[in-house]
């Protein structure tokens, strides 16, 4: 378990500059809530911190891309995989390193909006739960792009990543079974924030969150699959 | 005997986008005994990389099989016992002795065993100084000495080291080749691929020689490295210009101390020392003629002898 955790902290040391970007909109966030008209206009508020926490689904499916590739393209993996841990400790250290930078982001996220729209007049109660469901879209869309970035390059990784999470929304849409929606749950779980209403009592299910756990580690099952077959070696240029 | 590194007829394809194949190892088998500091020789492109992170699990064989101290290649938890450097090493960048941790710690230490490990190797390669600098303002050479001590902070039974002094000063090579001696004695293992054949002369107790994926010359060192073609035999007491030096294939140096110098193919000893001996001379020594690794690589590597191919010694 030690050296997943260490590669897990490794991953988010590495990415301590995007997750540093991404903490500035949380700060935007606070700036808006304490010093503009925005701030006293609830509505504006609300829509300001919808957008900004959907945001780490898109940072979840960059960090899954791109880990694996820019550890062989320095080839860092090498010395790391030269270790006494295999291919599926190391991808269970990125998805760890994927969800320990996301949490981060959330936890910043969930108490600058407790503070910003509880200030508004919005009662917060949902706010962590809304994280919640954050962090498990993240989880399972950095695992997805994790998985497709095996055997594709970080840009197609992300293409095909949106793809597989957009195909259910799409099927749900075109068919009218909300059903299709918890096959992956990524927009099932964006959707319960953007919809939000913060008016009504919490009534978010928890559903959708134990799924996108659930799909995690189908994905990460067959990312440790596909991986356990590559020449790590090859040069990926 | 289980010994430290086996392949078994291992043969490695690559396979381009369009299925253009290329073969980087052809059926190569190898052997490699505990507590010995074996050399592995090839021009570019030989194969020795490939041979390598087969071993280290980093790839898959196309076919055949190979044994990393007794486990098949691949198996994470015998990691644990071996330490790798890699050509072209690249670290990440932070403190040297926070780095050799984070290797450490990948490898199951325990963190009260790692800060003083950490120290050790360090000093050993001679970064004690550096411990706290940050690996991306070092020089190539500490680079690798760094990287040294990461494959040295596990104490490992089976040291693979990949071009180890190619980045080095003369200084620094001279203390790596005396902590690999050392390494040694402490009954390690090294497995050593280098182009400073020098280097390989000086330190291995056997060599292989790969070319085109395909095994060349296997043996060991003191035995490659003795000719038993060409002697060099020494005299003195012949007169230079009376003395018949025709029709031989000999070469003759005539030294200002009065002592010829001649180094004849083996089947004209007899003749030579014969001519010597009628011409009033006296044989001072017989010694047969040592060549150099260089001499051998360039050999084998040249085509003369790459028939010679398979694991035999």
């Amino acid at each position: 378990m030690k050296p997943v955790l260490v590669i897990a902290i490794n991953f988010v040391r590495e990415q301590r500059w995007p997750i540093l970007v991404m903490l500035l909109w949380v700060l935007l966030l606070a700036f808006l809530g304490l010093t503009t008209e925005a701030g006293r206009q609830g509505e504006d508020l609300l829509f300001v911190f919808k957008q900004v926490a959907v945001y780490v689904v898109a940072f979840g499916v960059f960090f899954g891309s791109s880990a694996i590739f820019n550890d062989r393209r320095s080839r860092r993996i090498l010395s790391v995989l030269s270790k006494a841990i295999g291919r599926k400790e190391y991808l269970t250290g990125l998805v760890l390193g994927i969800t320990l930078a996301s949490a981060i982001y959330c936890f910043a996220l969930g108490v600058t909006g407790s503070w910003t729209l509880g200030e508004a007049g919005f009662p917060v109660r949902q706010v962590w739960f809304l994280m919640l469901c954050l962090l498990a879209a993240c989880m399972l869309a950095g695992t997805v792009a994790l998985m497709f970035s095996t055997f594709l390059n970080p840009f197609f990784a992300a293409g095909a990543t949106a793809a597989t999470m957009g195909l259910p929304f799409l099927l749900s849409h075109t068919s009218g079974n909300a059903q299709w929606r918890l096959v992956i749950p990524v927009n099932a779980l964006a959707a319960a924030v953007l919809k939000s209403s913060f008016d009504a009592p919490a009534t978010g299910s928890w559903l959708p969150i134990f799924l996108a756990l659930g799909e995690t580690c189908v994905f990460w099952f067959l990312a440790a699959r596909i991986f356990s077959y590559m020449d790590i070696a090859v040069s990926v240029e | 005997m289980k010994l430290a590194l086996e392949f078994d007829h291992v043969t490695k394809e690559y396979r381009s986008l369009f299925g253009r194949r290329f073969r980087a190892l052809d059926s190569f088998s190898l052997q490699v005994y505990p507590t010995e500091i074996f050399g592995f020789l090839g021009p570019n492109g030989a194969g020795k990389t490939t041979a390598i992170h087969l071993a280290m699990g980093f790839m898959r064989p196309t076919s055949g099989n190979g044994r990393l101290l007794g486990e098949p290649f691949g198996h994470a938890i015998t990691r644990r016992r071996v330490g790798f450097l890699p050509e072209n090493l690249a670290l990440y960048p932070r403190p040297a002795e926070e780095l050799v941790r984070f290797y450490g710690a990948i490898n199951g230490m325990r963190t009260s065993e790692l800060k003083q490990r950490a120290g050790e190797v360090l000093e050993m390669v001679g970064l004690e100084d550096h411990a706290r600098r940050n690996v991306s303002r070092f020089s190539r050479g500490m680079l690798q000495r760094v990287g040294l001590a990461q494959a040295l902070v596990n104490d490992p039974e089976l040291l693979i080291l990949d071009e180890p002094t190619s980045a080095l000063d003369p200084v620094a090579r001279v203390g790596v080749r005396e902590l690999l001696l050392k390494a040694r004695t402490q009954g390690k293992t090294i497995f050593l691929s280098s182009h400073l054949l020098s280097e390989i002369e000086l330190l291995c107790d056997r060599v292989a020689v790969l070319h085109r994926g395909r095994l060349v010359r296997l043996g060991r060192t003191d035995e490659l490295l003795e000719s038993y073609e060409r002697t060099e035999i020494a005299a003195r007491g012949i007169n230079p210009n009376g003395f018949d030096k025709a029709p031989d294939r000999s070469s003759w140096n005539f030294g200002q101390d009065g002592i010829a110098r001649i180094v004849v193919p083996r089947e004209q000893q007899r003749d030579t020392i014969n001519r010597i001996w009628d011409a009033g001379g006296e044989v001072i020594s017989v010694v047969p003629l040592r060549r150099s690794l260089e001499e051998i690589f360039l050999e084998v590597t040249s085509g003369a002898d790459s028939t010679r191919a398979g694991g035999v010694e």
